[in-house]
């Protein structure tokens, strides 16, 4: 099978479709196709009906798309039943969601962010911005390749290769490490902002702020921090427009 | 708002098109984050320090969202651009509580321009589904293809109107009191961080986590003490 590397590359539009009906399914279409063009030759009846699946229904976190797009590939060529590649498909979504979500947008990312946001508090943006791109890509670019492997190498075997790999390890670990990156990256963040304007000044800054977490965890979803705040501008706005 | 020449105002126009395409489309990696995407529009606009205070502060709003599944976020990329654009070549303190509430208004239609970019995406392959049940790869392509342009022409159409917006605004912003400005600085600064704190709470849950938000807390006072 050939057409890995022009596979993983276009795992990065993976979400390019993404859409309601399908989520990533057209995307995850588009990245199999190189890895199904050999089949074309071999199978050409099978080849079409690999392409139909390949862009059916499919979601999960796109840094781990990977392992469902090389395990069905794999299972194509294996000439595995159908229905059995799309039960494969429907069963990977949600791990491969909450496992990529956990390791990336809940660990890896505020984990980095909240670095780079120290980095810029201390003064030192130049390098802060681009480590955090770098260091981040890197990781994402290795789980990316690894993830194709993987599910190349396992095929139908897909489940368990994940349950024996260094995801669950790595969230384990990435998730208070970023608890304490974002947990110190605020208050040296609020000094940078406070200490330019005064500390009598930032007194109100701090009100708002604790007003702002109480008032949004109580009403909840109705009042989202970005409905508070413009509301709280528009608020100001009027305050000194009656009492100039 | 600086006076930006034709070409800055074109690259800004790129460089928001760029990080919008990259919050979901094309291709993730990471430029879309505020504090990225206002440092890189600060040095555009010839005001590196604008850039990462209006990216910061969008950054703190952005932490508060968990962009999982089929969840619906505001568009922070285009939206701290055009924050940057008002907010250079002013003093920082007086132009940050007006360039947050033009930004979060463009972050806002981005979120509602990501929904319009979803569902004409379902309805190009509700169009093109006799081709995709035959299996045709060219059809996969022209979909694809289609809605990456889609997604572009919304962050280039958010970019252009958050510059309009920062243009129209530059000349009240000019002549705002200096202390309704710092008001309205200090009341978008406190959001922000309760953004973030908020964010953080959820996302510690009680577990393990929890503690070392608090540690790092607790180890950020102190090194902001020291300083």
């Amino acid at each position: 099978m050939n057409g890995g590397w022009r596979a993983w590359l276009r795992l990065f539009a993976v979400q390019g479709t993404w859409n309601y009906e399908r989520m990533l399914g057209v995307g995850m279409g588009y990245a199999a196709e190189p890895l199904l063009e050999d089949l074309k030759t071999v199978d050409p009846v099978r080849h079409t009906e690999a392409v139909v699946r390949s862009a059916e229904f499919f979601n999960c976190n796109p840094n781990l798309a990977g392992l469902a797009l090389g395990a069905t590939a794999r299972a194509e060529y294996d000439a595995v039943p159908g229905a059995q590649i799309a039960r494969l498909r429907t069963a990977l979504c949600s791990p491969l969601g909450a496992l990529g979500d956990q390791l990336f947008w809940a660990g890896l990312v505020p984990l980095l962010v909240g670095a780079a946001l120290i980095g810029v508090a201390l003064g030192a943006a130049w390098w802060a911005l681009p480590a955090f791109l770098v260091v981040y890509n890197l990781a994402r670019v290795a789980t990316g390749v690894w993830a194709l492997r993987t599910g190349l190498d396992a095929g139908m075997a897909v489940g368990n290769a994940i349950a024996t790999s260094w995801m669950s390890r790595a969230i384990e670990r990435v998730g208070p490490a970023a608890g304490f990156s974002i947990g110190a990256a605020i208050p040296l963040v609020s000094a940078w902002y406070l200490e330019a304007i005064g500390w009598p000044a930032a007194l109100g800054a701090i009100a708002v702020a604790l007003t702002g977490v109480a008032v949004t965890r109580w009403f909840g979803a109705s009042l989202t921090t970005v409905r508070f705040t413009l509301l709280a501008l528009v608020l100001l706005v009027l305050f000194r427009w009656v009492l100039p | 708002m600086t006076d930006l020449a034709p070409s800055g105002a074109l690259l800004l126009v790129i460089w928001g098109t760029l990080v919008g395409l990259d919050l979901v489309s094309v291709p993730q990696v990471m430029i879309a984050r505020p504090v990225v995407a206002g440092a890189v529009a600060g040095w555009l606009a010839g005001d590196l320090e604008a850039g990462l205070r209006v990216g910061v502060l969008f950054e703190l709003f952005a932490l508060d969202v968990l962009p999982v599944g089929a969840v619906r976020y505001p568009d922070y990329g285009p939206a701290t651009v055009a924050g940057t654009a008002l907010a250079a070549d002013s003093p920082w303190q007086f132009a940050l509580g007006l360039s947050t509430a033009v930004g979060l208004v463009i972050a806002v239609l981005g979120g509602f321009g990501l929904q319009w970019v979803r569902r004409a995406n379902a309805r190009a392959i509700q169009r093109h589904s006799a081709a995709l049940a035959a299996g045709e790869g060219g059809a996969i392509r022209r979909l694809q293809y289609g809605s990456l342009l889609r997604d572009a022409g919304r962050a280039a159409g958010l970019t252009v109107l958050g510059l309009v917006c920062a243009w129209v605004l530059a000349e009240p912003l000019a002549r705002l009191d200096r202390s309704t400005a710092l008001g309205l600085t200090l009341v978008a600064m406190g959001c922000g961080l309760s953004a973030v704190i908020s964010g953080a709470l959820r996302s510690a849950g009680r577990g393990g986590r929890l503690r070392w938000l608090g540690t790092g807390a607790l180890v950020g006072l102190i090194v902001a003490a020291l300083r």
